[in-house]
Formats: structure tokens, sequence, C-alpha cells
């Protein structure tokens, strides 16, 4: 048989039986709605979740604390100890697999004067060549630290605050392209040496991030090389006992960051660094409750559509086999008239994957619908079960359909129709001619 | 082989035994004969004698439990099921007791499905299907579908059906079985008018005596085993010889 005639003889079969037809695609069109829809809520999910996270951090960052908090096995609070953080520990660190980036963070707490206007800035001195790994943003101005010039005092969206006049006690936004600005570190800690000048840092190179609604955006960066350039100018002006104790500061750090390779291997790492003694934190370690319990919701989805895909495979079936009974005298006349096995096999397979096209495409255009529907009625409910809460402000999704989706439920409709029209198609072809012409039907 | 041109069927020590639970029924009982090309030849019996069988034999619709069925030059028993098929296609035609037309498809297609078998173009097939069905009287219902037609129009469309693709041999299985007499002679009129134009051969099955007048030759079957041949034809050249008596 020529595959035109192939075509028209099987869908002339499948409309014969029209109810019969109806009934079977709409157990796929229900296997395929939903594990399109499940799939497209995971996506949703995980935006979502993407979005949320990136207003915290990156998942992959470990923080190390000079006061690390120990949880007990359930994430409670269970005390805390004070943590040495140097440069042993640093190196320590490094060695430790998977860890791709590891930078010191050392505060330095001080005070831009712009005029009488004051401001205190807290800035995070961290290692300029590992802005990168931890994916800096985008600046709207200025240049972010280079070997040649290490001098950058990086501004976060937010920052500075106001700065501020005690004395008539009137706030004023700087400009920080064109102001002038002074930096000076807090000095209620340690003495002055009275014979020489007061350290004061005029600050000539800065640069703004973008807004990037993640932490960022309240932080100020500056190279740690350089910091510790500055602050050594700082310590020389202050007495000589005082000095010695400031100078220390160098050598303990107030943080180390570091960056895991791979989001799966946090926890491994963060557990290498227990060895060491140390706690550290992880956004991944408060998250994960929640990641764990949407992974669970969007695996019950997925056996969900699973199963009523695998409910309208037997369906499928059914109906050829049912097909196939009533049909037997038919292919007994085929056979004697000269139709060879194969083309009644593929009569029957065609028949089968023709439900399942019809399915799948019927399934992707409700599913489409369905989509819909959720993103905009499915707040109370999708709300609710998506713990963790929803990005601010916009709308949110909850139901994302990439491109690839319908392609995937089109794909299992006909493979799940060719599949269970399988063995009903190679039960026909054994049908015996003899037997087959003298059924009545 | 020195048959081949005379012979286009030879049925060699044919033997087909059923088994019904333990007991085993020679349906067919070491059975030979020839058929010339051209011929029509009438397997005449009472019912139950084994004719039916003998016919499904030597179309290769049933199997052989032993012998040899020869059509052509080809022993079909030793054909593959696809070879058998296009054998089907390109030198069998069939007539059916019950018609066995396909009821969801009209008297056109029905009769343009061996066509659709050998993979035929659309246009080239329904031109001859539309020939075949004028050729048996039935133009005007091209598209009424079996059911909407008598015994004696549908067992027409069969014959269409049969002859449409030229073969060279048409089984018939009592093609007026179901009919009426006048029918019935109508139908043997068609098959014995088209099977002369075109010099096929017939192959029929009756247990029908007043049918088999139509006959070239009569191969009276009695209870697996040839009784007698009768050569119609034979005796007509030879000057009306006393017919030899029909058993009934």
């Amino acid at each position: 048989m020529k595959i035109s005639d192939l075509l028209k003889m099987g869908l002339r079969n499948l409309f014969r039986r029209k109810v019969r037809t109806i009934l079977t695609v709409l157990g796929v069109v229900i296997g395929c709605l939903f594990i399109i829809i499940t799939i497209s809520i995971g996506h949703g999910m995980d935006r979502n979740f993407e979005t949320q996270v990136k207003e915290y951090g990156s998942l992959t960052t470990i923080n190390v604390n000079n006061y690390g908090i120990i949880y007990d096995e359930d994430g409670n609070w269970a005390g805390g100890q004070e943590q040495k953080l140097d440069k042993k520990l640093l190196e320590q660190i490094k060695a430790i697999d998977h860890v791709r980036a590891v930078t010191p963070i050392i505060r330095g707490e001080g005070e831009l004067y712009s005029g009488k206007y004051r401001t205190g800035i807290s800035i995070m001195a961290m290692d300029k060549d590992v802005y990168d790994d931890f994916e800096f943003p985008e600046l709207s101005f200025g240049e972010y630290p280079t070997d040649e010039d290490n001098s950058v005092l990086i501004f976060g969206y937010y920052m500075p605050w106001e700065f501020y006049d005690e004395y008539y006690r009137s706030f004023k936004t700087v400009d920080l392209q064109k102001d002038k600005l002074i930096f000076k570190f807090y000095n209620w800690q340690y003495e002055t040496n009275k014979r020489k000048r007061e350290f004061t840092l005029p600050i000539k190179n800065v640069a703004k991030m973008v807004e990037t609604k993640t932490e960022f955006d309240y932080n100020i960066y500056m190279d740690l090389d350089y910091f510790e350039k500055i602050y050594m100018q700082y310590c020389n002006t202050l007495t000589l006992e005082d000095r010695k104790k400031a100078i220390k500061v160098l050598d303990e750090y107030q943080q180390i960051k570091l960056n895991a390779d791979n989001i799966d291997n946090v926890e491994e790492i963060q557990d290498k660094i227990k060895e060491l003694g140390y706690q550290s934190d992880s956004l991944l370690l408060y998250l994960k409750p929640t990641i764990e319990a949407s992974k669970t919701l969007q695996l019950i989805f997925l056996f969900l559509g699973a199963v009523s895909m695998f409910v309208s495979a037997i369906s499928i079936a059914n109906t050829m086999v049912m097909s196939i009974y009533e049909r037997t005298k038919e292919i007994g006349i085929m056979k004697v008239l000269g139709c060879v096995v194969k083309d009644i096999r593929l009569l029957f397979l065609f028949e089968a994957g023709m439900i399942g096209v019809i399915g799948g495409v019927i399934g992707i255009g409700s599913s489409y619908a369905a989509s819909f529907l959720i993103n905009k009625y499915g707040q109370p409910l999708f709300g609710a079960l998506m713990s963790g809460g929803m990005p601010m402000g916009e709308m949110a999704t909850y139901s994302i359909i990439p491109i690839y989706l319908p392609l995937l439920g089109l794909g299992i409709s006909i493979v799940v129709g060719l599949l269970s029209g399988y063995f009903p198609a190679r039960r026909a072809t054994k049908i015996s001619a003899i037997e087959a012409m003298r059924t009545e039907n | 082989m020195k048959n081949n041109s005379e012979y286009i069927i030879e049925v060699k020590n044919a033997k087909k035994v059923y088994r019904m639970g333990k007991e085993r029924i020679l349906a067919v009982d070491d059975v030979s004969f020839s058929i010339k090309k051209g011929e029509f030849c009438c397997l005449y019996g009472a019912s139950g004698s084994g004719k039916s069988t003998l016919l499904n034999l030597m179309a290769g619709i049933e199997k052989l439990s032993s012998g040899q069925i020869i059509i052509k030059g080809h022993n079909i028993h030793r054909m593959s099921e696809k070879g058998l098929a296009k054998f089907r296609q390109n030198t069998l035609g069939f007539v059916f007791q019950s018609y066995n037309l396909l009821n969801s498809m009209t008297a056109l297609e029905n009769v343009e499905l061996p066509l659709v078998f050998k993979h035929m173009s659309v246009k080239r097939r329904r031109k001859m299907a539309r020939e075949m069905l004028k050729n048996v009287g039935l133009a005007d219902r091209q598209k009424h579908k079996p059911t909407e037609m008598s015994g004696g129009q549908q067992q027409r469309v069969g014959i269409a059906r049969a002859f449409v693709s030229n073969p060279e041999i048409v089984f018939a299985d009592e093609p007026t079985g179901n009919l009426d007499s006048k029918t019935s002679r109508e139908v043997m009129d068609i098959i014995k008018r088209m099977a002369k134009a075109n010099n096929q051969t017939i192959v029929m099955v009756t247990h029908d005596k007043g049918l088999t007048e139509y006959a070239d030759r009569i191969i009276h079957i009695f209870d697996g085993k040839i009784e007698e041949i009768i050569d119609l034809k034979a005796e007509d050249k030879k000057d009306n010889e006393a017919p030899t008596g029909n058993t009934g």
C-alpha cells in the first residue's frame, strides 16, 4: 500500500468509530496536559526561586565568619564560637576540592566627608581577582580595580547613605562624580600620634554598581591590597603601642568568602570546613528545605502525569484490541486480496499513532490555556504551594512553558500511541485469513 | 516442467488433516488433478465433502498437511507470506459466498482494494474499477455502500473486485450460495463471460448441480476424494456422447 492510501484508510477507520476515538484521544489529552503543566510549573518554581534567591546572593557562595553559629541536626541554633580567620586557614580552604575562588574580607569602618557633611561607611576589602567569581554586577560609572590602578572605591546602588551635617542638622545627597570626598578611618579605638598629621584619604577614583536587588546594593567595596596599603598609612599615624595592635587587624579577617564550583558541592565543602574546626554559612543551607520541598512537589506532579499517560496508553491499547476484534474479518479479507502483512501492521500502528498525535496536539493547546489560567487565577493555590514566598512587586508566574515542552509532550504522546499500538498491531498480522473470514460481523 | 504451458494448476497428492480434539478428520484425502489454462473447472460435491477446503488449499489460504500444489510453476506452500501476498495480488482473484465486501467502503472503493495493495496510482485504479463496475452492470451504484445493495448487486461488486486486476485464476467459493436462482444465473453468466473474454481460469466450488453446466470440467468430490472427473468440453467435441450420469 502506498503511504497516502495507508493514511486515508487509517483516518477513515478512526472516523468510523468517532465516539471511541474521541474518548481515547481524551485520555491522551489529559495525560499530555498533565505532563506539560507539571513541568511548566516546575519551570515556574525554578524561575521564582532564582529571582528570590538572587535577592540574597549566590547559591554557591559560602561564608566563614569570625563568629560561627553552630546548628544542631535540625538546623536549630545550638551555640556559637569565636573563629580565628587567618592566612593559614585561607590556604587550607584554598586546598579543598571544588573550591573555585576564595577571598578574605576585611571590614574597614570609617567616614566619608564632603565638606562639613559626613556619613559613616563600612568598606569590604576583597581580593579584586575574585570579583568575577562572585558575580559582581556591572558598573554605571567608573571601573573595577585593575593591576595598574586598584585605588577605586566601589559603591553599591544605594551607597553611600545621605551625608549629614551635625551642626546644621541638614542632609545632603552627594554627587559621587563631582563632589570632593575625603575618607578617614574611625579613630576611637586607637590613639593618634600627636606629632603626625591625621590620616586622610582624598577619594579620587570612584565607581558605582547598577541596581541588582541583591546584597551588592548595600555594600562598598575596595581591593584588598589597596586597603592594606591605606590601612598601613593610617597605622603609621598612630602611637607606637596602638600601631602594633592596629596592624594585627590585618592578620585576622572578619570573613572568608568562597565559591563552590557547583551547587552540588556546597555541602561537601562546608563539611570539610567543619573538619577544620570552623562553622560556615551558606544560603543553600537555609534554602535546602525549601528546595527539597519544591522538588518533592514537582516529583509528585510528574508522577501523576506519568500515571495518567500510562492510563491513556492502556486505553489506546484497549481501543486497538477492540478494533482488531471488530475488524477480524476485514483483516482476513485484506490478506486474501493480497495485502502484505507489513501494511496491516502499519495500518494499525498508524491508527494508534494518530490517536497519540491528535491527543498530543489538543493536549498542547489545552496546556497553553491551562497555563494562562493558572498564571491568572492560580495565586491562592500555587502561592501557598510554593513556600518561601514570591518575588516582590512583580506579578508571579507559576507556569512557564519553554519551547521544548510542547515538542516533548507531542513526542511522548506519539510514542505512547505507537507503543500501545504495537502489540495489537502485531496481533492483527497473526490473524489467519481463513479463520477471519469465517467470523461474522 | 513439461506441463507448465498446458496446466496452470497442478494438485499432487494433496492431503489435509484437521484435528478436532482427539479426532483426526481427513478433509482432503490424497487428491491429485490438474487444471488447464482458460478452463472453467467446477469442484462439485455435497456440503462437508471437503471441496471448499480443497479450494482454500489451492488458494494458499489454508496450509497443506502433505502433498504439493503448483500454480504457474510455483509451489505455493513453499512461498513466504510476503511472496504469497504478492502472488495473490498478481495472479489470483476471489469470489466468496458471503461476498466479503468491506462495509465501510463504497462499491467503487471495494473494487479498487486489490489495486491499492498493488501500489497503483489513484487515477489509474479508479478508472479500472469504474470500468469493471460497468462490466458487471453497476455503473450507477459506484458510491453505494454494500449495505445499501441487494445480494445480487453485492456479489457483482465481489466479481468486479475479483477480476479487476485481471488475474489469471479466479477462485469462486459457492458464489451463488446466498442468491436466488434467477440472480444466480445472472451472476454465473457474468463470471463466465468475463473469464471467456480474457481467457481466465476459473475454479468454482458448488453443491448446486444446476451450476455445473457452466463448467468445462467437473471434479466430483466425495468424502475428501475425487469420485470422478467429468470433461464436459471434451464430450462436446466428441459429438455428444451420452453424458455420464451425474451422481447427486
